[in-house]
């Protein structure tokens, strides 16, 4: 569903925040994409998404080179940024109507998508409100229902875990979970190692630009007696 | 003193990097030039003082030119920091964490008004300071001119800021209350600005009786007195110029009494305005009915854009003014008596009525300008088209169309005011039209390509998105530009009819609009892609 290959990003032709990442997610899939601040997450999210492009190496979602054909790429996947940074003079409800105009959802499926994804983030009596009334959790929750929207085939998440109550935890780690069981896959980033220790299949960890493992949980833990958070501490430690 | 002057360090060097980001200069030089690209409008501005000089010395009052372009400037400082104000003031993104600094606010609002006073010392450096180049070179230089024209020009600024910052921090905090507060926000400080301007004209029309008058003119200084009569500052500063000490004891006085003003009531503007408008809740949280509708992408673009510029005062403010100034002007003007019916009834002006409807017609595109800032008013919100199914044609292309919109609606605007005052036939109505058209589209599509090559999408102020950026100058220097090819053509062809002209320059802008398009969606569509967030 998603291939990385070679993958490198430099900015000013001296700082190379991503170094030769070569990656493979499968349909079905959830995959955990960890790594200290600074490792080149983001970066490689935002080449992967389009937002920013590679200096070297090629990105392919479900076989559609993104770099060649970024429109037929970019109807396979839906994005949920980081930072809950929208657009946000507009009403929940004109949001979540922009982005399946723009992923061309038809009313029915809409309605029924809105309905589900909202309520169950518990927002769906505020879709009437305009978003800058929204807490940060709520918008965090809006570009959620709002991706979620498309019934993408892969779904990319940029820490999307911060600012979310447990409640609303829960309802994610639940929703990425179906979406999964129903053919989609899921790519996200994370500071919460027990999140991606109990949730994903595989782990892709990145230090310094380089991606360093990229393994099922269990491999990378390498013995039994270890946790995850201990083996990353380890393999980030800098000499 | 050292909270103060750290404060307005960090403002000022946020104020020139916002100014120079994304020039793509590393060279310290080159930088240097990139912030002198301005000083290219003060040719005009020599220009403009120049024969103003030679009127004032033909009576031989020379100095007045420093007393006529000193009130001119204070009125468009007074106008220009209006909108700054607000912004820096209300709609910054900074006042939150200086509020938690351990400051008094008297520093913080001080240091945030030392941008305001760059800005507008810029503005007074143009055409106030080009007058005392003027006069002092022409009349003799002296080192005590020299002094008392630096002391004047860098005061300049002062008191129409603090006028300003005076009336509009209470007008904020009182009109900016409830849920439509950002309407409310504009309309009033349009209304505002169109009182401050009626005021203006009114006191410039009214009559003095013939005994004073006569009072006044057999004074040694009687033409002086006359002229600054509404302004005395500029009495004192004039003569502050030519050497008297205690005048310009008087304009340094007042000044300092302003400043000493605004440092008293710091504290009630801050709790009253600032922090009054700032605990306001911004967002409509009524209850609405939850819609789903199909639009087409496009539709959706278009209205994310023009969207965009009404949900932020600043950018609104902007946009009103720079578009609806003509129509502002003229009502005011219209209706204090200014401007008459008959003066457009003239036979001599009939020859040039076709250039007069068109430029009025043409007036939003020309000084609009709103492709040059389309992708930076996005901000951080830019990565939201960058990720949708979208070509990148498109996502230029809908930029382009929003503008249009609200170029053309304002333009219709004005064509059918224009239509009804001025004297204008079917053809004159049809051949303007043409023109504008062509105008605008190409002045609207060569704009983004500035935006493209200088998208600074990290702004703290909306002011720095829509004012304080290079861009904006850029795309005026087109303008000037394109003015001068079209004021040269019409010079060397002056045989030419009105008809035949515009018709050439319309068709001439439509070859324009062509290559421009070539441009834009030819080579700048890679440059969009490469926008780094």
């Amino acid at each position: 569903m998603l291939v990385l290959k070679n993958v490198s990003k430099t900015y000013d032709k001296t700082k190379k925040a991503v170094d030769d990442i070569s990656l493979e997610v499968k349909k079905g899939e959830i995959i955990g994409f960890i790594g200290p601040n600074g490792a080149g997450k983001t970066t490689t999210i935002k080449m992967i998404t389009g937002i920013i492009a590679p200096t070297e190496g090629v990105i392919e979602i479900n076989g559609v080179d993104i770099s060649k054909a970024p429109v037929d790429a970019k109807k396979n996947f839906a994005y949920v940024p980081d930072h809950p940074t929208i657009f946000d003079a507009i009403k929940g409800i004109d949001y979540l109507n922009f982005m399946a105009d723009m992923y061309d959802v038809s009313i029915e499926d809409r309605k029924e998508r809105v309905e589900k994804f909202t309520k169950a983030f518990q927002i769906y009596h505020a879709l009437s409100q305009t978003i800058n009334s929204y807490s940060h959790g709520m918008r965090q929750k809006l570009l959620i229902s709002g991706a979620l929207l498309s019934n993408p085939k892969l779904f990319i998440l940029d820490e999307p875990m911060v600012g979310l109550d447990p409640h609303s935890a829960r309802v994610l780690k639940d929703l990425m979970r179906e979406h999964c069981e129903k053919g989609g896959t899921v790519f996200f980033s994370s500071h919460g190692l027990e999140v991606v220790e109990n949730l994903c299949d595989r782990v892709a960890m990145i230090h310094k630009g380089k991606l360093i493992a990229c393994d099922v949980v269990e491999n990378i833990k390498q013995s039994n007696d270890k946790t995850l958070e201990e083996v990353f501490l380890e393999m980030t430690k800098d000499a | 003193m050292r909270k103060f002057i750290a404060l307005t360090k960090i403002q000022v060097k946020d104020f020139f990097s916002k100014y120079t980001q994304h020039a793509n200069v590393k060279n310290k030089w080159l930088g240097m030039l990139t912030l002198a690209i301005p000083a290219l409008l003060i040719l005009p501005a020599f220009q403009l003082v120049n024969r103003i000089y030679d009127t004032f010395f033909l009576i031989g009052f020379p100095e007045l030119t420093m007393t006529y372009m000193y009130l001119g400037t204070v009125m468009m400082m007074f106008f220009a920091c209006i909108p700054f104000i607000i912004s820096i003031f209300f709609y910054s993104r900074d006042l939150k964490f200086f509020a938690t600094l351990p400051v008094k606010v008297d520093v913080i609002i001080f240091s945030k008004l030392a941008s305001v006073y760059i800005y507008l010392f810029v503005i007074g450096c143009f055409f106030f300071g080009t007058s005392i180049v003027v006069y002092s070179t022409t009349d003799g230089l002296t080192v005590y001119r020299l002094i008392a024209g630096l002391i004047a020009l860098l005061m300049a600024p002062l008191l129409p800021m603090i006028l300003a910052t005076l009336i509009i921090i209470p007008f904020m905090s009182v009109i900016g209350k409830g849920n439509k507060r950002n309407l409310m926000v504009i309309v009033g400080n349009v209304l505002l600005l169109v009182l401050i301007m009626s005021i203006q004209i009114l006191m410039a029309r009214v009559e003095m009786d013939p005994e004073s008058l006569n009072r006044i003119l057999l004074q040694e200084d009687g033409l002086l007195r006359l002229l600054g009569r509404n302004f005395p500052p500029s009495i004192w500063l004039t003569k502050m110029i030519q050497g008297s000490i205690i005048d310009g004891g008087l304009f340094i006085l007042l000044n300092a009494v302003f400043l000493y003003i605004l440092k008293l009531v710091s504290q009630l503007l801050y709790s009253k305005g600032l922090l009054a408008f700032n605990q306001e809740g911004g967002g409509m949280t009524g209850k609405g009915k939850i819609y789903y509708k199909t639009r087409s992408k496009g539709l959706q673009m278009m209205k994310r854009h023009i969207g965009i510029i009404f949900s932020n005062p600043i950018f609104l403010l902007n946009t009103v003014l720079v578009m609806f100034l003509p129509i502002i002007l003229f009502i005011i003007m219209s209706f204090t008596g200014e401007l008459s019916p008959e003066v457009f009834q003239s036979p001599a002006i009939a020859p040039y009525m076709l250039y007069i409807y068109a430029g009025v017609i043409t007036a939003p595109a020309i000084v609009g300008n709103l492709s040059a800032t389309a992708i930076t008013r996005e901000g951080k919100t830019f990565w939201e088209t960058k990720v949708l199914p979208i070509t990148t044609g498109e996502n230029i292309r809908y930029r382009i169309y929003a503008t249009l919109m609200i170029s053309f609606t304002a333009s219709i605007l004005l064509a059918i005011a224009g239509g009804m005052y001025l004297p204008v036939t079917f053809d004159i109505i049809i051949r303007a039209a043409i023109f504008c058209i062509a105008a605008t589209l190409f002045l609207s599509t060569i704009d983004i390509v500035i935006n493209i090559e200088r998208p600074t999408l990290n702004w703290t102020s909306p002011t720095a998105a829509v004012k304080n950026n290079l861009n904006v100058i850029l795309s005026l220097l087109i303008r000037v530009a394109l003015g001068g090819i079209v004021y040269f053509s019409y010079r060397l062809m002056p045989d030419f009819a009105a008809n035949t002209m515009v018709a050439i320059y319309s068709i001439a802008l439509l070859l324009l609009y062509g290559i421009s398009n070539y441009i834009v969606f030819g080579i700048y569509k890679r440059k969009f892609d490469q926008i780094n967030l």
